[in-house]
Formats: C-alpha cells, structure tokens, sequence
C-alpha cells in the first residue's frame, strides 16, 4: 500500500460571514502529483493555507507525513512555494537560499551543497549570485520554487507557480515539477498544467471539492461527448445537417450561425464519413475542426461555468 | 534560530542601507552638531566670571555640568552686590548671583532652555555690553547651576550657603555648556524612532509574502518575534554607541562613568524597543505604524524632557516625565554626565527602564505573536 503523505479532512474555513472552504477532503500518495483545478476565489490558496499550518482550519484535519498539520515536524516535510515572489529582493539568490535553509536546520557545506544543486534544478546556477530583483519575472518564480525545494521536502505545495510567468519559464517550472518525484500538490487555474502534470486532479468551485480523479476518468465521466464543427455553404446546411444525423455514432446535429456541430463519441473516427457525406451532397466545407472534451468542459459540466471566469 | 532571524533582518537593512542611515549616518549627523553646537568656538583670551550664593559643592557639580573652555576664570564673591560691583569696574566680564528666595522647582529650567531670557528666576546674571563672551558664560554657570538644583542632588539650603572657600579657578574641558544633557537626549530619541520603524519591517514581510514562507517553516512564532526584536536591540546599541563615540572622542562631551553609560544604554534601548514594539503591533499597515512612531515619539521626547527639560513644562508634565522611558533615561544619564556619579547611582532608572522593558515588550509579544500565528 503507497504511503499517505497528505491527508486533509473536512477542511472547514470562514472568514467573517464568508465560508471560503466547505469540508474539503482529500489526500496525496508519497510522489503522487495531486493537481487543485479551480477558478480564483474557489479556496485553492486557503485550503493550501491550512495544509501548511499558515492559518488553523475552523474544523478538520490535516496530517503530513503523519504528522498533525502545523507542528513543526509537519511543517519540516512541506516545501512551500506561495503564489506571489516570498523573496527578499535586495538579496541574492544564495543568500535568500542560505536563510531559508537555515530556517529548515540546515547549515555549513551541507547548505551550500543543496543551494547549488537546487539553482541547477530551476536553472539558475549561473545567477545565483546575482540580486533577486534583478531577475525576470519567470526567473523570480523559479527562485521562489527552489526555495521551496531547498530543504528537500516530502510534499512540495505550489500556489499557482506559472501565474504571470512567459511561456520558456513556464515550461521550465512544469518540467522541474513533473521530475521531482515528491508528492506535490498544484493549484492551478489552468487546465492544461493540470492535465499535463497531474495523476490525480481535484475540482475545487465555492470551496467545495466537486469531483476527483484523473484528467481521463474526469472527462469520460465530465466531460461529455466529442464535438465536429463543420463550416460550410449555407444553402447546403440543411440537408448536410440531415445526412449527418443519420451516420452511425452521431448523436446530434446542431445548426448554428452557418455552421453545424456534430455530438459523437468519437470525433476522428466520424471524420472521414463526414467529408465523404459532404462530398456526395456536392457540399462545400470551408472548415472542418474537431474537438476532444477537456478539463474545461467537465469544469462547465460541474459547475455551469467557465474555469476562468 | 533566533539569531538566524535576527541576522537575516540585520543582513537585509545592511543591504538596502537603511540601518547604515538609521544608525550610522543619522546619529553621526546629528553628534557632529550637537558637538559643533556646544563644544566648539573657545577662544583663548581670559574671561572672568564672578559667582555669590553657591555652595563650594554645588559650584564644582555646577561647573562641571557647564563644561567651560579653559581660558574661563571663576571667582566665588559673598554677595550678589560684590557680583555687581565686580561687573561694574571690569574686573569681572561677567557674573551670576544665586538667589534662593526665588528658586522654585518648575523655574529653574530656564536658564538651561533659554540661557538670554530676560528673566532668570532665581539667578542674577550681571554681564556688561562690551563683552559678549562673559555674558555667555555667564549664562552657562546659572544654566549649570539651575541644573544641578534641578537634579535635586544638592539641597536648596546648602545652595543657599555664602561661605565659600573657593577663590580662583580655571575650569572645563573645551566643551560649552550641554553638550553632556542633549547627546544622551537625542541618542534616546533615537533609539526610540529607530525601534518602532524597525519593526515595520515585520508588516513590510507580511505584505511581501516572506512573513507567510517564514512561518510555513519549522520555527516557532515566538522564535521569529525575538529574532526581529534582538535585531532592533542591536540596531539601537548601534545608535547609541555612535552618538556616544562621536561626541566622546569627536566632541570631547563626557557621558560619565562607563559602566554606568553601557547599562543605561542597554536599559534605555530595552525600554524603548518595547514600546516602540508595542505601538508598531496596533498599526495594520507600515504608514500606520510610521504614523504612530513618530507621533507617539514626539509626544514622548517632549513630555520625558528630550527636547524641552521636562521642568520647563506644566508640574503635571514633570509627574508624567516619569512614567516615560524617556524620562528615566535621562535621570540615569543625568546622574552620570552632569554630576559624575559611579555607575550604583543609576542601578534605580535601569531597574524601572527593564520594568517598561518587560512590560511594553510582553505586550508587544502578545500582539506581535498574532501577525505570526496561524
């Protein structure tokens, strides 16, 4: 049996009126990648909050490596990487590093053996010593991140670690995430990290865990079906919608602003017998596109919204 | 892990200078006038004061207190007449005459505050036109004399006593008259704005997001607390050892005996950092707290005697002068500096400045502990 290396319990948390989290449960296997999919304001940070000892949940649990959330044994097996830079900016990587460290009961060459080994994981060697307000915003993040890190921690707890970061850096922080082999928790408001990166995903909306599992089992059970667009003549809309309706694995046909959209189970499969279909109705396609569901759709499946809104 | 956080606040003020400011270059600046103010300009031509209605005892506190140059020449007369006359026929540049009848306690501060008024309660200064220095030091004698009566070290009776023995003397060190009272005073000032400006650095890190990543550590939220408060005690040592050089070795200003100096200044810079702590803890943003610093220190410097003798204000005033730490640094310092007593004469003010220090402190953990818990 994979050792539990999260476990969180009916975590309740208000602040004033506002009930931010609503019993949410769930627990991370030691190197599982344990992704929280949800819009801002869905309890993402304060759930994180309370797994890191950072605020003392109303009711629940949490327990980290067997360890009572907040202690400091707890505390000693969490990587935490917050969603805004937790650097000081007038000190060089190394330096905000050593203090870090230091915090964790490292020191000596021990310390300075895991602060150059960590910057050559988010690939900063070369700029280790440079100030962290020099650095690019992607680059601050990965120094956020390697803070974290730096301790070797058991569960690695990442707040939204690409918000605002370019497209190099971004990719650089999913890599280093996705070969460190530690449990890792992720939120994210992005779906395709989420997919990307994690085993098991989370959908957190209003505070409440709304469903769980794979990025798979989520959009089979979720997600709903496969869709075609098809662009085409209008004249020819009608009786191409017809002809399509009656191909085997096409549920529905559905006639939108000169253009149909196909409800099947499998998109690439019916492709070719809709081209075909066109073809001997003398139809003119101008545009053919077929769409997979994604974490996306289960999101507006669950909760009738957009992930982003 | 105390000591951890403590250097890890030194090392980042260091950085970005604002200790180099706070504790270097605002106290230097400010030595060097106090020093330029009190201690310079001695000229080499003899001037004669004459002094009536001192008692040997007091006069010697009272000139040491003044801090003469040395060309200055005191001679003690009988009589406030003799003074006059002395005055009158140009043997004398210029004289003071004690005169105890009109010594009341809330007076005897304006000679020190404002050595030229026009009325001087209980001293006769007597100078001619034609010689300004004499007036001037003059003036200092009856503000160092108002001093020592002040401090309540020499009994008005003995005050009161003409019989002295004391002929002819040169006295002081180059230094003018004050230079010992306002280099202390200002060095409390100091450590006061310095500690409640240097605890916003602790909502400076809650806003930055250091705050939360150094509390998802294994490190205990009284850990952190006493890290950032053993920084701002040392900042504060810092602040008064400088003032205390420059104006010693820079200045020639005598803070007194230097035991007694050392356990002032960490009682004083105990006391102060607890309060300024402890009113930093109300504030919720860094304006805030930067607001309540300086009011507050204003209010303190003012009512504790820092910037006017707390004798000069209001008798209500001088009762409050001694619930502040400002007010009971300045009693231990004044001990030392301006009547040169050993380091046991201020074991009193260092006990009551540690009180304020665990009380202000303890309330400020309190409060403080709250920003750092979960």
């Amino acid at each position: 049996m994979e050792q539990t290396m999260l476990r969180c319990e009916g975590l309740r948390k208000s602040y004033g009126d506002r009930e931010a989290v609503k019993g949410v449960s769930f627990s991370i296997a030691a190197g599982e990648c344990y992704g929280l999919l949800g819009p801002n304001g869905a309890g993402k940070t304060t759930t994180i909050s309370m797994l890191c000892g950072l605020t003392l949940p109303d009711q629940g649990e949490v327990t980290v490596d067997g360890f009572v959330g907040g202690t400091l044994e707890a505390k000693a097996a969490v990587g935490y990487v917050p969603q805004d830079l937790a650097l000081y900016p007038d000190l060089s990587a190394v330096e905000n590093l050593t203090f870090f460290g230091q915090l964790y009961g490292l020191g000596g060459k021990e310390l300075q053996g895991r602060i150059g080994e960590t910057l050559e994981l988010v690939g900063l060697a070369d700029r280790g010593k440079d100030r962290i307000g020099t650095y690019s915003g992607g680059m601050k993040r990965r120094a956020n991140m390697a803070a974290g890190l730096l301790h070797r921690p058991k569960l690695l707890v990442l707040d939204e670690p690409t918000v605002g970061v370019d497209p190099q850096s971004r990719n650089a922080i999913l890599e280093t995430v996705g070969r460190l082999g530690i449990a890792v928790l992720y939120t994210t408001h992005y779906m395709e990290e989420a997919a990307r990166l994690c085993d098991r995903i989370g959908i957190i909306d209003d505070g409440q865990l709304i469903a769980e599992g794979t990025a798979e089992s989520l959009i089979s059970t979720h997600g709903g079906r496969d869709k075609v667009h098809l662009s085409c003549d209008g004249s020819s809309l009608t009786e191409l919608s017809a002809a399509c309706l009656e191909l085997s694995n096409v549920h529905n046909v559905h006639e939108h602003e000169g253009s149909l959209e196909l409800t099947t189970d499998h998109g690439p499969a019916v492709l070719s017998a809709v081209v075909a279909v066109a073809t001997k109705h003398g139809v003119d396609l101008t545009g053919v596109e077929v769409r997979t569901p994604n974490l996306e759709d289960v999101f507006l499946s669950l909760t009738g919204k957009e992930l982003r809104d | 892990m105390i000591r951890v956080i403590a250097w890890n606040e030194l090392h980042r003020r260091l950085r970005d200078r604002s200790v180099l400011i706070g504790c270097l270059a605002a106290p230097l600046l400010m030595a060097a006038v106090l020093g330029l103010s009190f201690a310079g300009g001695a000229s080499a031509t003899p001037v004669h004061i004459g002094v009536a209605g001192a008692s040997p005892q007091m006069l010697t506190a009272a000139l040491h207190a003044s801090q003469l140059p040395k060309n200055v020449m005191v001679t003690t007369l009988p009589s406030q007449q003799s003074v006059k006359n002395g005055v009158a026929d140009g043997t004398l540049d210029g004289g003071v005459a004690l005169l105890p009848a009109q010594v009341r306690l809330h007076t005897l501060l304006v000679p020190i505050v404002d050595p030229g008024a026009t009325h001087t309660p209980g001293f006769d200064v007597v100078t001619k036109g034609t010689s300004p220095l004499g007036q001037e030091y003059a003036e200092s004698v009856a503000a160092g004399m108002a001093s020592v009566l002040y401090a309540g070290r020499v009994p008005h009776t003995e005050a009161t006593e003409a019989d002295v023995a004391i002929n002819s003397q040169s006295v002081g060190r180059g230094g003018k008259v004050n230079l010992n009272f306002f280099a202390p005073n200002i060095a409390v000032v100091f450590l006061f704005i310095g500690s409640g400006l240097g605890m916003r650095s602790l909502l400076m890190e809650r806003s930055a997001g250091t705050l939360a990543r150094i509390t998802a550590a294994p490190v205990r939220p009284t850990q952190i607390v006493l890290g950032k408060l053993l920084a701002i005690f040392l900042t504060g040592m810092a602040t008064i050892f400088v003032i205390w050089a420059v104006t010693t070795y820079g200045f020639g200003a005598d803070w007194g005996n230097l035991l007694g100096v050392l356990l002032m200044a960490i009682g004083a810079t105990a006391a102060m950092c607890g309060i300024g702590v402890f009113l930093t803890s109300l504030a919720k943003t860094e304006q805030q707290a930067f607001g309540i610093t300086m009011l507050v220190g204003l209010f303190l410097a003012l009512v504790g005697g820092n910037l006017l003798p707390s004798g000069s204000l209001p008798d209500a005033f001088q009762v409050l002068a001694l619930g502040t730490p400002n007010g009971w640094a300045l009693v231990g310092f004044g001990r030392l500096d301006q009547l040169g007593e050993p380091a046991s004469s201020i074991i009193g003010p260092f006990i009551i400045l540690l009180v304020i220090a665990v009380v202000a402190g303890g309330l400020a953990m309190t409060r403080v502990r709250k920003m750092v818990e979960p």
